[in-house]
């Protein structure tokens, strides 16, 4: 597959993800828009065309921290999701996620957006494969606490 | 597996294991857990599957190449606005890269039409300086054929990568430092240094020539 096709039949995908970077709309374009300019210059040196969708979505985090100046957090330490699930309760899921730290949705979007596995996303984001698991099931308990009617999480002790 | 463990692998997200569908289909408990993270799984996606601009595939596909042609415009300004004797310091003609367009335009198509190695011919053939493998790895190599090139003998290479065709010269004999550059009707050539002698890259698109040069760089 060339790049053009590789570039539409990811650009969806690329979008949402940047977004879920960015949570702005015009910044999610940008960054995948350079994104996409830099892998065109790259894409010769791809070794593993089976590896391009992983590939630039690479690209589009490394667009975005370049872009953003500041790397999304490694660590969930000091991350207390305790504070979000009193004050923001009931949600709906997309703002939900928004409250969600980038640590937190940034795998659950290449995991989910992305279809990439634990190992995937663990090299992908630069941490263990326990780690990101970690992380999903932490982010998942967040969201179930945020998107629970406000009642029945102000009644948990 | 327990509850415990069936509810804590759920909430990774990666699906239902033999193991967990065994225990799921003999708990009550965990069932109505699994039914309950299905709808869960289903409101995430949606959520995360934010509306897409319209033709942003497109934009994005017409955006790079508008860049593509924004940067060779510029350049193009730098070099007419420098004039002659500029042109030469920012971007100089080497002659051997010179030579490489000069081959492309005169002599590519005799050396095609002279037919090709054999694949294991042309293995053998480039094992000690640019082994194919190398260039399989970027494109397809479409032929390969020693050829007289500048006063010595190139292997010539077809290879196509996915942006089209470029043209390279394996030169066992040639040895360079920094890239070179050339740029001559319409196409552009870049040589670089390998471990042992150098390869010239010729192709329509300056991007193109110099990612592949990059890539093959030893």
């Amino acid at each position: 597959m060339g790049f053009e096709d590789t570039v539409r039949a990811h650009a969806a995908a690329l979008f949402r993800y940047a977004y879920w970077l960015t949570r702005d709309r015009a910044q999610a374009e940008d960054v995948v828009q350079e994104a996409l300019l830099r892998g065109w210059r790259a894409f010769p040196r791809l070794r593993e065309r089976a590896a391009a969708k992983a590939w630039l979505f690479s690209i589009v985090r490394n667009e975005y921290l370049r872009a953003a100046g500041a790397p999304v957090p490694e660590s969930l330490d000091g991350v207390d999701l305790a504070d979000e699930r009193s004050d923001h309760s009931g949600l709906e899921m997309r703002d939900a996620l928004l409250a969600l730290p980038a640590s937190y949705a940034e795998p659950l979007a290449l995991q989910v957006l992305g279809g990439f596995s634990c190992a995937e996303i663990a090299r992908m984001i630069g941490t263990t494969e326990g780690a990101t698991m970690t992380r999903l099931t932490r982010a998942r308990q967040a969201l179930k606490r945020l998107v629970a009617p406000a009642e029945r999480s102000a009644g948990r002790p | 597996m327990n509850c415990l463990d069936y509810r804590r692998a759920l909430l990774v997200g990666t699906g239902e294991s033999d193991a967990m569908s065994v225990h799921r289909l003999q708990c009550a408990g965990c069932a109505a857990e699994w039914q309950e993270q299905g709808a869960f799984e289903q409101a995430l996606r949606d959520a995360l599957e934010v509306p897409v601009p319209q033709g942003f595939a497109e934009r994005m596909a017409n955006a790079q190449a508008a860049s593509r042609r924004k940067f060779l415009a510029a350049a193009a300004s730098v070099f007419a606005a420098a004039g002659a004797g500029g042109f030469y310091l920012f971007a100089r003609q080497d002659p051997l890269a010179l030579a490489g367009i000069d081959f492309v335009m005169k002599e590519e198509a005799n050396s095609i039409m002279m037919g090709a190695l054999t694949r294991s011919e042309a293995k053998a053939e480039l094992a000690g300086t640019l082994p194919i493998e190398r260039m399989e790895r970027i494109g397809q190599v479409k032929h390969v054929r020693p050829c007289p090139f500048n006063g010595k003998t190139a292997i010539h290479v077809v290879l196509m990568v996915p942006q089209g065709k470029v043209t390279l010269l394996v030169m066992a004999d040639s040895t360079v430092g920094r890239m070179r550059h050339a740029e001559k009707e319409g196409l552009h050539a870049a040589v670089v240094g390998m471990k042992r002698g150098s390869v010239g890259v010729v192709g329509g698109d300056l991007d193109v020539v110099e990612s592949v040069a990059g890539a093959l760089k030893g």
